[in-house]
């Protein structure tokens, strides 16, 4: 059996009884799960009816202005909005919840004021992009996100897309890579995040010139050798892949990363989804809706 | 007999007066009489008999195995992130293992291990690269990563920041004894992180985010005592084998302060470690708002056990480029 089909067997089983995704084997339905099983089960060519039942559930978790967060519990919690944005594309009876779930990203960035003089940090806190929790200031992961979703969505030219990649831009380290969003604090510069450098150079892709990201490029294609991790692994090689640099040993190292469940127990489902698509998507992401 | 408006508000403000003297009086009257012990090891290098070491600790600190046996006990050690060359950044993961033994040594059912990075959402590349995942498989003690963990929420019991109330993951519901197992590190935003700022790792960064920074809007130093406050947490030891001076909690140098700390009271475990530092306690900030509401700082009120505070101290270097960290020095 492929690795491919034996992560959907996998998937199928965490399926809820409301259509939606669990995290874990026996665990309730959560919204960014059910939206990773979906992008998973598009990618494969899976079962309609499961993908359908799955749109379904996330729509039911929708909140009236739009957004989607991680529990009806903690609006605030909305940085899973981008990822339904993404698992209802296509879908003709999910148009208008996607819609509301676009505009609801289009006027909710995060928390931006004027860079202080005395500022302790290096990026331009004037740029807006989008937090993970309402009321926070903006950071790489969700706003990567927020990126491809609008992109995905038809969206990619509208003004906040574009400031969300100019907002990326400026917070690349000048050495390459992305970590959570801060460059240099006090004068140091920090460390790049496979994971948050995969997530932006897919969202930058076709969009800015490859010499402007070559540096991050090469870290990411270093920082892979031997990378288990799933969620650096799956995003590094999505990251890659949206510009053109899919590794051929993308398979083998997927391999190494599930024989890694041996040590920490099964993986969660946003992590056996990411892989899948990681696998299927050899443009990126966003080539799985071409 | 008449009151006149006059009268009406000077009894007021007298009895808001003598309320607030009396708030004052007994914050002061708890500065001073509340009393905690702590540990204080030698610890010279990381292959020492660490479980052992705590083990003593935990038995000078009266824990007993009456107290333990039977509990799950849930370890939450200080992974940051991982840099070549830099593990410093983390709790050791010989101390996790040693803390583990000693606990499992007293009768504890089950040891976990958990934490939630707050500046990586990939928890498991801070677990495999810092070695502590290799740790605990041979030791067979079970990890759980607290940023994807389902939460419950509670009133913030602390007060000390705006939050109305903190979710925690349900995890710390499961288990019967937490123990904050952090790093001695100097920090560039709050002059010091041990025990108690270890704690922003309980938070689930799916409430939270990635960096934490639902509480850096909300106030570091105030969600340090909440969080502390609100969670109560049961014990705590603090990696000071090798730890971190300067610009911490990533990009500072090691420092070998060959110690292990440990107590039962947060405040009074990072008192201690920061007098051990070369710094003073009470010009911390989070330390001193902690002093009479979580627990001790003055040195006349937290018992030595082990070895002394003098005999052990290795001042940290401070840099004044960081407001945080001027005017600690002892």
């Amino acid at each position: 059996m492929s690795i491919v089909s034996s992560l959907i067997d996998k998937l199928k089983t965490r399926v809820t009884d409301n259509g939606g995704f669990g995290v874990k084997d026996a665990a309730g339905a959560r919204p960014d799960a059910t939206a990773w099983a979906i992008l998973a089960l598009m990618a494969s060519n899976q079962d309609g009816d499961l993908i359908n039942s799955a749109r379904a559930n996330l729509a039911s978790q929708q909140l009236p202005d739009g957004r989607v967060s991680i529990s009806r519990n903690h609006p605030d919690a909305f940085w899973p909005t981008p990822l339904a944005i993404l698992a209802w594309q296509n879908s003709p009876e999910h148009r208008e919840a996607q819609s509301r779930a676009i505009r609801f990203m289009l006027q909710t960035p995060g928390q931006h004021f004027p860079r202080p003089a005395d500022a302790p940090y290096e990026h331009d806190p004037t740029l807006q992009g989008w937090p993970w929790i309402a009321g926070t200031h903006s950071w790489a992961g969700p706003t990567g996100l927020g990126l491809i979703a609008l992109k995905v969505a038809g969206q990619g030219e509208h003004d906040a897309a574009q400031e969300a990649e100019r907002m990326l831009m400026n917070r690349q380290l000048p050495k390459g890579g992305w970590n959570y969003g801060n460059t240099r604090v006090f004068g140091m510069e920090l460390h790049p995040m496979p994971e948050s450098t995969g997530i932006v150079l897919e969202a930058l892709s076709h969009r800015v010139p490859r010499e402007k990201i070559q540096k991050s490029l090469a870290y990411l294609r270093t920082r892979l050798e031997g990378l288990r991790p799933p969620r650096s692994l799956g995003w590094g090689l999505l990251g890659l892949a949206a510009w053109g640099e899919g590794l051929p040993a993308a398979h083998g190292l997927v391999a190494q990363s599930l024989e890694s469940q041996e040590r920490y127990g099964s993986y969660d489902t946003v992590c056996l989804a990411l892989l899948v698509v990681s696998l299927l998507a050899p443009r990126g992401l966003a080539s799985l809706y071409q | 007999m008449g009151f006149t408006r006059r009268e009406f508000l000077w009894a007021c403000g007298g009895g808001a007066l003598l309320g607030a003297s009396g708030l004052f009086l007994r914050r002061e009257f708890s500065r001073r009489s509340w009393t905690e012990n702590t540990f204080i090891a030698r610890a010279p290098h990381y292959q020492a008999d660490l479980a052992g070491i705590i083990s003593s600790g935990l038995r000078e600190l009266g824990i007993s195995r009456e107290e333990i046996k039977g509990k799950r006990v849930l370890l939450k050690p200080n992974l940051v992130e991982t840099s070549l060359g830099a593990p410093h950044i983390n709790t050791h993961p010989l101390v996790v293992r040693g803390a583990a033994e000693a606990f499992l040594n007293l009768g504890a059912s089950q040891v976990l291990v958990a934490e939630g990075p707050g500046h990586i959402s990939d928890t498991l590349l801070v677990l495999e690269e810092s070695g502590l995942a290799e740790a605990l498989q041979e030791d067979r003690i079970p990890f759980i990563d607290l940023n994807y963990e389902e939460g419950f929420t509670v009133a913030n019991a602390g007060g000390f920041s705006r939050l109305k109330s903190l979710t925690f993951p349900v995890l710390v519901k499961q288990v019967d004894y937490i123990v904050s197992l952090a790093k001695m590190k100097t920090h560039h935003w709050a002059g010091i992180t041990l025990s108690m700022k270890n704690l922003f790792g309980v938070m689930p960064g799916i409430y939270y985010g990635w960096p934490k920074n639902v509480l850096h809007w909300a106030g570091l130093e105030s969600c340090i005592l909440d969080i502390t406050k609100t969670l109560k947490p049961h014990f705590a030891i603090v990696d000071g084998i090798v730890g971190m001076e300067g610009d911490g909690p990533i990009m500072g140098s090691p420092k070998e302060a060959g110690v292990l700390v440990m107590g039962r009271n947060l405040p009074a475990v990072d008192a201690t470690c920061a007098r051990i530092m070369g710094i003073n306690p009470h010009q911390v900030n989070y330390l001193a708002n902690a002093e009479g509401a979580l627990g001790p700082l003055r040195e006349s009120c937290i018992g030595q056990r082990g070895e002394t505070i003098a005999s052990v101290r290795t001042d940290f270097q401070l840099l004044d480029i960081f407001p945080a960290q001027r005017g600690l020095r002892l």
